[in-house]
């Protein structure tokens, strides 16, 4: 039962990761209709300016947020404006799908290159403290990175539903052309969910440095599990798309514990298919019709 | 020879005649040059293998408009499938077997068929691409894990004193690159491919004109899924040694997506100028960049879809547009 209950934990702790990511993706998807494949890559980039800010500067990762953050939301907005802004105007989705791509390629590569395959570890001081409650043990940085998570959730929502720029965003996603015509600038309103779903990557980049270990290889996988997380979710849903990262990370865990931990990624995918089949709209989104997207 | 200009008109009794030029001198190829020695021999077969998937997915993605991201796992299952069936003796006894190769693409077909079928019933669009990956990636791990079955990550070694010469597989991969190539112009010719395109433009307005929509989909996925793992077989008589990293590679997925995207989506010609220009890039971009030809890989996808997203024959097509305009003419057409 001990066991039970900290696998359980463990995978909602891991999981929160992907809820960031998917948070992000969520909103690039939900306005721009684009598959941001190159999330992961973006995260794992954003871990090494963690890394190296807390290595060679010795800004501790949790100020690194202050710094990582801002800077992801301007690369955001410039990798809008250089090369999504025309590819998200256009029918056919095969451009933005394949510029991601590129990128992810490009990113993964340049990162290899540079900063080797060796895996990589924000080591702070208190990387290695434990909460116990009971019987269960509770990493430290683990328990902030859900409460990190849970904090971005609550701004994005805040954003979205009580800024006017935040409704701008919403009604993007529910009608692209109605935006267009109310004349509020399409490419603004696109471009602030890139960059805020890019500044989630950084979020999740300083969180993915301070309680993993984590190498370039690591961004198509989590490209990937942001997806599934995003799909589980439901497309426009910000607690949707957290719930079902942490709903993620317990199916992996729980996986991982009683079947073995190779099979963790086939339990996943095997889930997310399932669960594109029979519910598409996310196991939040009840039985309406399917949107069509 | 009148009856064929009629058929054909000025410009495509030219392009028959550099067809013909261009298969005549290809499939000579090996007579007047060592292809055992010359790393040309290496290139032109990846070129083959790889064109015959970039067909395969210029089926699906070109001229149904569906995206598909499962290609590596029907590749490696067409190779799988290939390997699995020869050490168990399965099949005909000779090296290059027909019927093994067709199997090992019925194989993926059938996989294509039963996910397209369960997907596309229900979804539209960007779901079958999220299925799709996932489904590659629960192939993968099926094969990682599959124990004494599949070999595990180790993977399957075939008797690779069957090697005798860099000729046949070139013969082989040539053949049947020229075949898909073929298939799918034919096929997009026909009534059937009538029927995809009119998907690609308006999926709903060709099910009310009574193109069974889910039919049509299904069956263009299944073929790509086949072209995919008949090139998985060829690959997988050239490797020798299967194993889920090599064959299950996601570059089999990317590549052939980045030549088709590159030549030109939904286009026949744009698939072979995009596969022999990237393959050079890969093949050559190895020996004189070494690590670094993915990075520019990458650039290069980003480049393309940047500022040419039709492509090289989008460029082709435009062309005779922008010279018009530069002799003073209104051009008519704004892209979109």
């Amino acid at each position: 039962m001990t066991i039970l209950l900290q696998v359980l934990i463990n995978g909602v702790l891991f999981g929160t990761m992907y809820g960031i990511a998917a948070i992000g993706l969520s909103l690039v998807f939900g306005t721009m209709r684009i598959i941001f494949l190159a999330q992961g890559s973006m995260i794992v980039l954003f871990a090494y300016l963690t890394y190296w800010l807390f290595t060679l500067l010795g800004i501790d990762p949790y100020v690194c947020i202050l710094i990582s953050v801002p800077v992801a939301f301007m690369v955001g907005l410039g990798l809008f404006y250089t090369l999504f802004k025309d590819a998200a105007a256009i029918e056919d989705k095969n451009v933005s799908l394949l510029l991601a791509v590129g990128l992810m390629y490009m990113v993964d590569n340049l990162m290899l290159t540079f900063w080797t395959a060796n895996p990589r570890f924000a080591a702070t001081s208190y990387a290695s403290y434990t909460i116990r409650i009971g019987d269960v043990n509770i990493s430290f940085v683990r328990l902030m990175a859900l409460v990190i998570a849970l904090l971005a959730a609550f701004v994005v929502f805040y954003f979205l539903k009580r800024t006017r720029l935040g409704t701008a965003v919403r009604a993007a996603s529910a009608d692209m052309q109605a935006v267009k015509l109310l004349g509020i600038s399409s490419n603004w309103v696109m471009a602030v969910a890139f960059g805020i779903g890019i500044g989630l990557a950084g979020l999740a980049g300083v969180v993915m440095a301070s309680v993993y270990s984590f190498d370039p290889n690591y961004g198509f996988t989590f490209a990937l599990k942001a997806l599934v997380a995003l799909a589980l979710g439901g497309i426009g849903n910000v607690w949707g798309a957290l719930s079902a990262g942490l709903i993620l990370g317990v199916i992996e865990s729980l996986g991982a514990y009683y079947i073995g931990a190779g099979w963790a990624d086939a339990i996943s995918y095997a889930v997310f298919i399932l669960v594109l089949i029979f519910m598409p709209n996310g196991i939040f989104g009840g039985r309406a019709a399917v949107k069509k997207v | 020879m009148k009856a064929l200009y009629r058929r054909l008109g000025h410009k495509g009794l030219i392009s028959l005649g550099i067809i013909v030029a261009a298969l005549a001198a290809l499939g000579t190829l090996p007579f007047w040059l060592d292809v055992d020695a010359s790393y040309t021999g290496y290139y032109l077969f990846i070129t083959c293998v790889y064109l015959t998937v970039a067909q395969g997915w210029n089926l699906i993605a070109g001229y149904t408009g569906q995206i598909s991201l499962g290609t590596h796992a029907f590749f490696g299952l067409g190779a799988y499938t290939m390997a699995g069936l020869w050490l168990n003796g399965i099949g005909l006894y000779f090296f290059f077997d027909v019927t093994l190769m067709v199997v090992a693409g019925i194989a993926p077909a059938i996989v294509a068929s039963i996910i397209g079928l369960l997907l596309l019933s229900r979804l539209k669009g960007d779901y079958l691409s999220f299925g799709t990956l996932g489904l590659a990636q629960i192939v993968y791990v099926l094969f990682v894990k599959g124990g004494k079955i599949t070999g595990g990550a180790n993977g399957i070694y075939l008797d690779a004193s069957y090697f005798s010469s860099m000729r046949v597989y070139y013969w082989v991969a040539l053949l049947v690159a020229v075949l898909a190539t073929l298939a799918v112009w034919l096929l997009t010719r026909s009534s059937f491919g009538l029927a995809l395109k009119a998907i690609r433009e308006d999926d709903i307005s060709a099910a009310s004109h009574g193109v069974n929509v889910l039919k049509y989909k299904v069956l263009a996925f299944a073929m790509s899924a086949f072209l995919a793992g008949l090139a998985g077989s060829i690959y997988g008589y050239y490797l020798f040694h299967l194993e889920p990293a090599s064959v299950f590679n996601m570059n089999w997925l990317f590549y052939p997506i980045l030549m088709v995207v590159l030549g030109g989506t939904g286009t026949i010609i744009g698939p072979v100028i995009g596969s022999l220009i990237c393959s050079a890039l890969f093949a050559y971009g190895d020996i004189y960049f070494g690590g670094y030809h993915p990075i520019f890989s990458g650039f290069l996808i980003i480049l393309v879809m940047r500022f040419m997203p039709g492509g090289i024959m989008g460029l082709v097509s435009k062309a005779p547009a922008l010279w018009r305009k530069k002799e003073g003419a209104v051009a008519t057409t704004t892209p979109e």
